[in-house]
């Protein structure tokens, strides 16, 4: 809002100027406009509500789910410390910076070919409702113009979101959250059968999963199917 | 500094000037005032402590002896929020009662006036007799508005019929307009946070579900499917909410036990 003319430039930009664009679809068009414009190899746009339940709502680049499924597999990273903090994450340089922060998540990204990743909150006040995340295949700083598109790209699609300025009356936007976390619900059920398994609470369930998935080299998602198809029990 | 040796040199006029004619401190109060106007983002923000003291300072930068304030309750009337003291309390009731008065005519035109209760009486003939003979001659109202959106309007009242100068209108406008933004901020805020806060709850509500069906269905050695089904005919026949019910299973305040019932 304090940049009217940047803010409306970018709306211009992935709305239809006839008809209206729908919640998912503006989503879509966000994410590809940063990758184009910022020269990007990801971008994408998760919801979240605590650390363990996050959904991505859209996404573009090859390397946008890399990003945003490896913080939620490893439980660490720019994306929910952005998110935690409400404020941006800004690593320009994954192999120089911040590997003492996050040294799981630095080296599985280096290792997928991610050199930076910047993460900024989609944030009202005090409360943060998810992040837009931003990933290059090589090293280097976002310029301070890409870094102001960013920024107001965050804000574009909170208040899609939240308030459907952008899509007023769109039914796609329950449809969007109703499917937006589907991809983890196995590993939710599987937490809850561990839970029931160990008796323990659920954020220990997790811990366990987590520990699993780390120390097989298998993801977390892999291991919740098992559970949840009762090929693995965690009480054995 | 160059200037130091000389008071005034390189200072605004209207400071200085302030000193020497304001030995009562006004500007401090009215300084003061401002700043305590623009803080709503405390957390523990209270609306009609905010506008009590709008009052009172109103009172105190004014040279006046009481006023108060008044809110759109959202459907074109007003209420009486805040004021400071309890003679002012109920004369703006009576205003409101009476559907006339100088805050009734902020609110409505959206500009600041100001009266005398003598020379009211044809403007308004049974509001302006009762503040002269609770003790008030001379009233002055401002609409608390942020452009085009008129919330409400503050309440000035003297005991003596000294007219207020043009000097003390235009403090008396800009606390309004402060106040209004301050207001009107903090209701936003209060929308969004409401927003997030529902939107957050939603995607809870939904991990906490899978996750409560996932442990169902381990306890009670059934289909994750049937699971669902157990949580949904328990929430309807304890008419309790899907996700609070999920809740409880999840940190077994609802034994896993008492929703073993099949469906039906």
């Amino acid at each position: 809002m304090r940049d009217d003319g940047r803010r409306a430039r970018i709306v211009a930009a992935v709305t239809d100027r006839d008809s209206t664009t729908g919640v998912a679809e503006l989503m879509r068009r966000l994410c590809l406009f940063a990758v184009d414009e910022m020269a990007l190899s990801g971008c994408a746009l998760v919801l979240m509500s605590g650390d363990d339940a996050a959904s991505v709502l859209a996404s573009a680049g090859p390397h946008a789910r890399t990003v945003t499924t490896l913080q939620m597999e490893l439980g660490e990273g720019p994306c929910l410390d952005a998110y935690a903090s409400r404020a941006p994450v800004l690593l320009p340089d994954l192999s120089a910076t911040n590997a003492n922060r996050w040294p799981a998540f630095a080296a599985a990204a280096l290792a997928a070919g991610v050199h930076a990743e910047f993460s900024l909150p989609l944030s009202v006040g005090r409360r943060g409702i998810g992040t837009l995340d931003l990933c290059r295949d090589a090293p280097g700083m976002l310029s301070a113009d890409h870094l102001s598109d960013a920024l107001a790209a965050a804000d574009i699609a909170r208040d899609a979101v939240l308030y459907q300025q952008y899509a007023p009356g769109d039914a796609g936007l329950a449809e969007l959250l109703e499917t937006a976390g589907n991809d983890r619900i196995v590993i939710h059920q599987a937490t809850g059968m561990i839970a029931a398994q160990l008796d323990e609470t659920v954020p220990n369930a997790l811990a366990r999963l987590r520990a699993a998935a780390f120390a097989s080299g298998r993801s977390m998602y892999e291991i919740a199917q098992d559970v949840v198809e009762r090929r693995v029990r965690f009480d054995e | 500094m160059s200037e130091s040796g000389d008071e005034t040199a390189g200072r605004p006029a209207g400071i200085h000037d302030g000193d020497q004619r304001d030995p009562t401190g006004r500007q401090t109060i009215l300084a003061r005032a401002f700043v305590r106007l623009a803080d709503t983002l405390v957390s523990d923000f209270d609306i009609v402590e905010f506008l009590h003291g709008l009052s009172t300072d109103s009172v105190a930068v004014l040279g006046a002896d009481a006023a108060g304030v008044m809110l759109t309750d959202g459907r074109g009337g007003l209420r009486l929020i805040a004021s400071s003291e309890e003679r002012m309390r109920l004369l703006e009731l009576f205003e409101l009662q009476g559907a006339e008065g100088p805050c009734l005519d902020a609110f409505s035109s959206g500009r600041c006036l100001q009266a005398g209760a003598a020379d009211s009486r044809a403007r308004w003939p049974v509001f302006a007799p009762h503040a002269a003979e609770v003790g008030f001659q001379r009233m002055c109202a401002v609409p608390l508005r942020v452009r085009t959106d008129v919330i409400g309007a503050l309440n000035v009242f003297r005991g003596g019929d000294e007219p207020f100068t043009d000097d003390e209108m235009e403090i008396a406008q800009a606390m309004g307009e402060v106040a209004a933004i301050a207001l009107i901020q903090e209701r936003a805020l209060r929308e969004h946070s409401l927003l997030t806060g529902q939107l957050q709850a939603a995607l809870n509500s939904r991990v906490v579900i899978e996750q409560a069906k996932g442990m169902l269905s381990e306890y009670l050695n059934v289909p994750v499917s049937d699971a669902f089904e157990l949580l949904r005919t328990y929430a309807r026949e304890h008419n309790r909410k899907l996700s609070e019910v999920a809740g409880g299973v999840v940190d077994r305040t609802i034994p896993s036990g008492t929703l073993t019932r099949r469906p039906g």
